[in-house]
């Protein structure tokens, strides 16, 4: 009898820490893949986890985000099968006008790619769109 | 004696450190913007009939400074590599006129009233100045430059306008239209659009 609750508290157990894992998108045994980085102006609020997109498929996701000589450094895990080429651009976007932020990668043309923990040198801040509507009604005025 | 050395070290330590204040890509990037300015306030250019030759020689001073070849390639991304030698010749000119007919008007309708060095970051040959272009507008223009260093000159590959990137925008566009239809396509709409008046 009490070896049967045993058990069954420890598969509950099991499966909270599964849930979790799942649900929080964390990696155990770290991720798969290689990491690159991009330095941002403004990161417009991205967080750990955020996706990083090519062509509207998934390729990866935001690892860190740190700050580094008053600028954002954005450590991005992404697919071994994935290469970026080294004139790529790396933009923040948002879904939507209030979605959530991600990073958009569009690819570039050169022959040569970014070795894993190189550096995506082509960055485009996010658009602030309040700053945006209040030059064009600035304009208007 | 010891007063003419003080002058020799102090010299020697200003020749040095003068050209550190701006940098290369800022300082040669200065030089273009100074000519362009020079040549939108020259009063024997205003006239309406004069308008062609001040495009010309505006086009002349921004030629030194921007490498067309390269936003090109940038622009055309992946399908650049798929082009013959013949079409990357024709896609640069085409590109090169585009870019004059939605920028030249822009630059000759503002009133230039200041622009403002906000520094510069240099990493290999790699470079960006930052500017803030003051308008008769009430708020100024964010531009940044990226430039390439070939040989003694940093040449600007891309440029981009309150945030956004001239390369990355014609780069998702190009890409859209060559997907969907074809390259002739892109060629086909960048003719009509550079015809047009």
């Amino acid at each position: 009898m009490e070896f049967g609750v045993g058990l069954f508290v420890i598969a509950g157990i099991l499966c909270l820490g599964y849930l979790s894992i799942k649900l929080g998108r964390m990696e155990i045994f770290g991720g798969r893949g290689y990491e690159i980085y991009a330095i941002f102006s403004n990161t417009g609020g991205i967080k750990t986890g955020s996706t990083v997109v090519l062509a509207g498929v998934e390729v990866g996701r935001v690892k860190s985000i740190s700050l580094e000589n008053y600028q954002a450094k954005i450590t991005l895990l992404l697919q071994p099968e994935v290469k970026i080429q080294e004139d790529a651009i790396a933009s923040i976007k948002t879904k939507g006008l209030v979605g959530e932020k991600y990073i958009e990668i569009t690819p570039g043309g050169s022959n040569e790619f970014i070795p894993p923990g190189g550096r995506i040198r082509e960055t485009q801040p996010p658009v602030d769109l309040e700053d945006l509507i209040s030059k064009i009604l600035f304009e208007k005025i | 004696m010891s007063l003419i050395r003080l002058w020799i070290l102090f010299l020697l330590l200003f020749g040095m450190t003068t050209p550190l204040f701006s940098g290369e890509p800022q300082e040669q990037l200065q030089q273009t913007t100074d000519k362009v300015l020079a040549i939108l306030s020259d009063p024997n250019l205003k006239s309406p009939e004069k308008a062609k030759e001040r495009r010309e020689l505006i086009l002349r001073v921004v030629d030194e400074r921007f490498d067309w070849e390269e936003m090109a390639r940038r622009c055309l991304a992946r399908h650049w590599v798929q082009r013959t030698p013949e079409e990357k010749r024709e896609f640069i000119h085409l590109f090169k006129e585009l870019l004059q007919q939605v920028y030249m008007d822009k630059v000759e309708a503002y009133s230039w009233n200041k622009i403002q060095y906000e520094g510069e970051t240099i990493d290999g040959n790699y470079g960006t100045v930052k500017v803030k272009i003051f308008t008769s507008k009430e708020q100024p223009i964010r531009v940044e430059y990226r430039l390439l260093k070939k040989g003694p000159h940093w040449l600007v590959y891309d440029f981009s306008i309150e945030g956004i990137s001239m390369v990355n925008n014609y780069r998702t566009q190009f890409n859209e239209i060559i997907v969907k239809s074809s390259y002739r396509e892109l060629i086909k709409r960048l003719k009509t659009k550079v015809s047009q008046p």
